[in-house]
């Protein structure tokens, strides 16, 4: 076991694949339902707005605005320990989908909702890379 | 009240079934028991209280998180011949859907009398706040995009969608403080109530930051306990001991549109009474107007607020100002769990809510009044520090029932005659 563990990484399968592989090339892909045209988050196999299941992937400009966030103060995980208190926030997209994350490079007590984000990305591990967002 | 929701109100149960008896053990932090065995204790204290015998209860259902035993060697243990069980999973809001299940099962003939309990070591055992052992399982399904930013605990779920109502409507974390004050002064009239101290809102307020804009005060107790009741029918509720508490509405576990992620969709400081009142109401032949005591489930205060607000006790964004303004204290025009709650008596994922409105309805809060020589309790009606907590004449009450902003159930009981 490693002396720091790390925080709970995902284990990307059939529907997420290409999202985690998209992420550790530091790009942000929505899936977008090419019947429909709307996007969805997180990707799935069928459109959940019209049953669909041409989906396509897009990159992500990662732009967007703080719906909803809170400040832990206490670590859910022991990966978490050396990094309270940090913000865990509902990001509104441009393209239209919210997505949660870590709001990350700023002091938590500066967040408020409705400010403007930018994506930007975290090595967890050395094969999983996450999508966090920081102030634009 | 315009939605149609397609089914005559001349179909439905109202009032057809009743809660006849309740039970608990000991609120506690380190019961010393396995879950079987104080499920054991509680339903044969609801069997007890209903004056029925182990030979007339022929239904059980219970719910769990993976953190308790099932229903069968409990009802073993008791003697009892099961015609009906079902073990769920679930938390806040088991306990009223169950209600209208067991309503269902003996509908259909399945069986005749059930018990419904949720037996749990919340404190001792397995924790709610997923952290410890929980927090080691592998990420995977809907969590990946969750668990790994560190969302996981019941407070951090539940936080943001106070952020928001803050937001949307100016609500702030002194109004909702208002909810552990008055939690504090009921349970304060609750010998069985695990925290019998007064608070203020400075305390709340004052307390440390558990996550944003949750305060440690503002988030309730883990304890051990098992708590259940006794559904039956009306007919049969004529024999038993207690005047009954008539099931005149039920809804549950209603949702919001979406329940994949409810925080990417709809408005995020709305929760599901919004969806689910109409049904409720309708179904209960009453409105909230009418209700004499409420049980908002307070597995944190703004729960309680959110969910009395989008049930439509008071209008639309005016929650903070409903649980502040004196409503919900007792002497107030409609006080929520009177017990204490989850907040102060114990947490016991809702039936304690229940059982408590079951008892106001009897008339026979297990307070500290004197007791009279026909048995019962002589309530003063004087609400100050270790006094009564009896509800004058309560007639109706409302348990809300929280699984989450997007997932609920409601139930709307009245008092019945012997």
């Amino acid at each position: 076991m490693a002396d720091t563990p790390h925080k709970p990484v995902p284990r990307p399968y059939q529907d997420t694949q290409a999202y985690w592989d998209a992420a550790r090339e530091k790009r942000l892909i929505l899936q977008r339902c090419r019947d429909c045209q709307k996007f969805q988050f997180f990707p799935r196999g069928v459109c959940s707005h019209c049953l669909g299941s041409a989906l396509e992937w897009v990159d992500s400009p990662g732009r967007g605005v703080v719906h909803t966030f809170t400040i832990a103060h206490r670590a859910p995980h022991p990966g978490f320990a050396n990094q309270v208190p940090f913000v865990i926030g509902i990001i509104e997209l441009e393209e239209g989908v919210r997505m949660m994350t870590n709001i990350v490079g700023c002091d938590p007590n500066s967040v408020r909702i409705d400010m403007p984000v930018k994506v930007t990305f975290e090595e967890a591990t050395p094969d999983i890379t996450l999508p966090q967002f920081t102030p634009a | 009240m315009t939605i149609e929701i397609g089914i005559d109100p001349s179909a439905y149960l109202r009032d057809k079934y009743a809660i006849v008896g309740v039970g608990e053990t000991t609120y506690t932090r380190g019961s010393g028991k396995t879950t079987r065995a104080m499920a054991v204790q509680a339903v044969r204290n609801a069997i007890l209280d209903a004056g029925l015998k182990p030979s007339q209860v022929d239904g059980m259902l219970a719910y769990q998180n993976g953190d308790a035993c099932f229903s069968t060697p409990v009802a073993g243990d008791l003697g009892i011949h099961l015609n009906f069980y079902m073990d769920i999973f679930g938390g806040g809001s088991s306990v009223e859907a169950l209600i209208g299940v067991a309503m269902g099962a003996i509908e259909a003939g399945m069986c005749k009398t059930v018990v419904i309990y949720r037996s749990m070591n919340g404190y001792s055992g397995v924790r709610i706040g997923w952290t410890g052992v929980r927090a080691a399982r592998p990420v995977e399904g809907d969590a990946l995009h969750n668990r790994v930013y560190g969302w996981t605990s019941a407070g951090q779920r539940y936080a943001m969608s106070f952020m928001r109502h803050m937001y949307d409507y100016g609500t702030t974390s002194e109004q909702v403080a208002a909810v552990k004050v008055a939690h504090s002064k009921h349970a304060s009239n609750n010998p069985k109530a695990l925290y019998r101290k007064r608070v203020t809102v400075e305390d709340v307020v004052n307390s440390r930051m558990v996550c944003a804009p949750l305060h440690l005060l503002d988030c309730c107790l883990e304890t051990d306990n098992a708590t259940a009741v006794v559904v039956t029918s009306v007919d049969r509720a004529r024999d038993c001991r207690h005047v009954p508490a008539l099931i005149a509405g039920v809804v549950g576990r209603a949702c919001q549109p979406r329940t994949d992620m409810h925080l990417q969709y709809g408005p995020v400081s709305t929760s599901v009474g919004h969806y689910a009142r109409e049904r409720l109401w309708k179904a209960a032949g009453v409105g909230p107007e009418d209700i004499d005591v409420t049980g908002s489930y307070d597995a944190f205060t703004f729960t309680t607020m959110m969910q009395l607000e989008d049930y439509g006790f008071c209008k639309k964004g005016e929650g903070g100002d409903y649980v502040s303004n004196g409503t919900i204290e007792l002497g107030g025009r409609r006080p929520n769990n009177t017990s204490g709650g989850a907040l102060c008596e114990g947490y016991t994922h809702g039936v304690s809510m229940v059982i408590e409105n079951v008892r106001q309805l009897r008339h026979d809060v297990d307070d500290s009044c004197p007791v009279g020589p026909d048995g019962h309790k002589q309530h003063t009606f004087d609400y100050r520090e270790g006094g009564c907590r009896q509800v004058k004449d309560a007639q109706l009450s409302t348990n809300l029932g929280w699984a989450g902003p997007d997932k609920g159930s409601a139930l709307v009981m009245r008092r019945g005659t012997r």
